[in-house]
C-alpha cells in the first residue's frame, strides 16, 4: 500500500509540473473571494449561500473529473480507501497543487455481534487541508462565523460531483475550518452507494 | 513620547485609529501628555462633533486634565480634531507633491502631523511629538503592507472599519519597533 502511495504522489507531482495553464494564486483567491461575497450579498443566508456553493462545486466536478482521468490515465479505484487516496494525493495535487492527508474510517470487518456496531456502514475518510488557497487573505467577518458559512464548501461539491460521475454517491461535507477559528480545516467524505448504469431518462 | 495613527479612507472617514507610547527617547518631562491614554478605540467617531464641541480648545495644555478618564477622552477627541485640520493641509501637499511620505505636514503646539497618502487616496495620520523621520518613514511603509493585506480580504473594503485584531496587533509591534 505505500508503494501506492508514493506512486500517487509522483503522479500527482508530474500532472502538476506538466499543466502548461497555471494561474496566479492571488487573482485566483480574489476571484473567490469576490465570488463568496457577491453570494452573501444576493441570497443573505450564510446556509444558502453553502447550498449555492455546494451546487457550484458539484457542476465542477462533473466536469472536472473527466478533465482528470483524461490527462493522467487512471484506472478505476479497486476500493473507497484507495479513491481517498487518489482525490487526495493526485487530485488535490494536479488541481490546486496540495495535498492533504488523508485519514481513513472504514467499517470494521462484520461480526456476529451486530448490536455493539456503533460505527455507520459507510466508509469514510477525512481530508485535511493544512494549506487552502483559496482563502489567501480572507478573514470572516463576525456574522458569517455566527451564521455558519463554510468558504471553501465549493470543494465538497466538487468532490460530490466528480465521484457522482464515477458511479459512486458520496457525502462530503466541512467538519472543521481554519477561518471559523478551529485547528484544521477537515473534509469529510462518507459513500452513501454505488450507483448502478442507469438507463438515461427518456430512452425506450 | 506618544504617538497617535489615524487611518482614513479615501472618503475621509476613519477607519482604524491607534495611541501608542513609545519606549524609545526619554520624553520632554512637562508634556502632560505622558499620562496614560485608552491604547486603541475605533469608537464611532459619530461622537466626535458633540465632544468637540465640549472640549476645551485648551485641554492639550492644562495638565489638569490628565489622569481622568473623562480628560483622556477630551484629549482624545482634541487630537482627532488636530489630525482632521491637517487634512486640508494635506490636499494641497497632495495636488502639489507625488510623494506617498508627507513629513512634517501641520504643527500644532508640540504636536507635529506627518502623513502618508497611499495611490487609492488611503491616508494614514500619524500625530507625533518630536523628530524621527526614518522610524515614522518605516512605520509608515509597513502600516501600508499590513494595510494592503487586509483590503485583500474579500468581506472588506475601502470604506469598512478595520476591527481584525491580527491587524491591530501587527500594527502595535511595528509601532513598537519603529517608533
Amino acid at each position: 500500500m505505500a508503494s501506492n502511495v508514493k506512486q500517487y504522489k509522483a503522479i500527482g507531482e508530474e500532472l502538476w509540473k506538466g499543466r502548461s495553464e497555471k494561474i496566479n494564486a492571488e487573482l485566483f483567491a480574489l476571484t473567490y473571494g469576490a465570488l463568496v461575497v457577491q453570494l452573501i450579498q444576493d441570497y443573505e443566508d450564510y446556509d444558502e449561500v453553502n447550498k449555492q456553493l455546494e451546487k457550484m462545486g458539484y457542476n465542477i466536478g462533473t466536469r472536472l473529473i473527466e478533465d482528470f482521468l483524461a490527462r493522467s490515465g487512471m484506472g478505476r479505484c479497486s476500493d473507497f480507501r484507495e479513491v481517498g487516496e487518489v482525490i487526495a494525493k493526485v487530485g488535490f495535487k494536479t488541481f490546486l497543487n496540495i495535498t492533504p492527508s488523508v485519514v481513513h474510517a472504514l467499517p470494521p470487518s462484520p461480526t456476529p455481534n451486530r448490536q455493539s456496531n456503533p460505527t455507520p456502514s459507510q466508509p469514510s475518510f477525512t481530508l485535511t487541508l493544512d494549506e487552502n488557497p483559496l482563502t489567501e487573505f480572507v478573514e470572516l467577518p463576525e456574522d458569517a462565523l455566527e451564521g455558519g458559512l463554510w468558504f471553501s464548501n465549493v470543494l465538497c461539491g466538487v468532490i460530490r460531483g466528480a465521484l457522482e460521475m464515477v458511479q459512486m454517491q458520496v457525502q462530503a461535507e466541512f467538519v472543521s475550518d481554519v477561518l471559523r477559528g478551529d485547528e484544521s480545516s477537515e473534509i469529510r467524505v462518507k459513500l452513501v452507494k454505488y450507483l448502478e448504469e442507469e438507463v438515461p431518462v427518456g430512452d425506450d | 513620547m506618544s504617538h497617535h495613527l489615524f487611518l482614513l479612507s479615501p472618503s475621509d472617514t476613519p477607519l482604524y485609529s491607534l495611541s501608542h507610547q513609545s519606549t524609545k527617547q526619554g520624553a520632554s518631562a512637562s508634556s502632560p501628555l505622558g499620562a496614560n491614554l485608552p491604547t486603541w478605540s475605533t469608537s464611532p467617531f459619530s461622537g466626535r462633533m458633540s465632544a468637540l464641541a465640549g472640549a476645551p480648545n485648551t485641554a492639550m495644555q492644562s495638565a489638569g486634565l490628565g489622569g481622568g478618564a473623562a480628560g483622556g477622552q477630551d484629549r482624545l477627541n482634541a487630537l482627532r480634531m488636530v489630525a482632521n485640520a491637517s487634512l486640508d493641509v494635506l490636499e494641497n501637499v497632495v495636488f502639489r507633491d507625488n510623494g506617498m511620505y508627507l513629513k512634517g505636514l501641520d504643527k500644532f503646539n508640540e504636536w507635529t502631523v506627518s502623513a502618508f497618502v497611499t495611490a487609492g487616496n488611503m491616508k494614514f495620520i500619524l500625530l507625533h511629538e518630536g523628530k524621527n523621520d526614518d522610524g515614522i518613514r518605516g512605520f509608515f511603509f509597513e502600516v501600508w503592507e499590513l494595510y494592503v493585506k487586509t483590503m485583500a480580504n474579500p468581506f472588506h473594503s475601502a470604506h469598512t472599519p478595520i476591527r481584525s485584531p491580527v491587524f491591530d496587533h501587527r500594527v502595535r509591534a511595528s509601532a513598537k519597533r519603529y517608533l
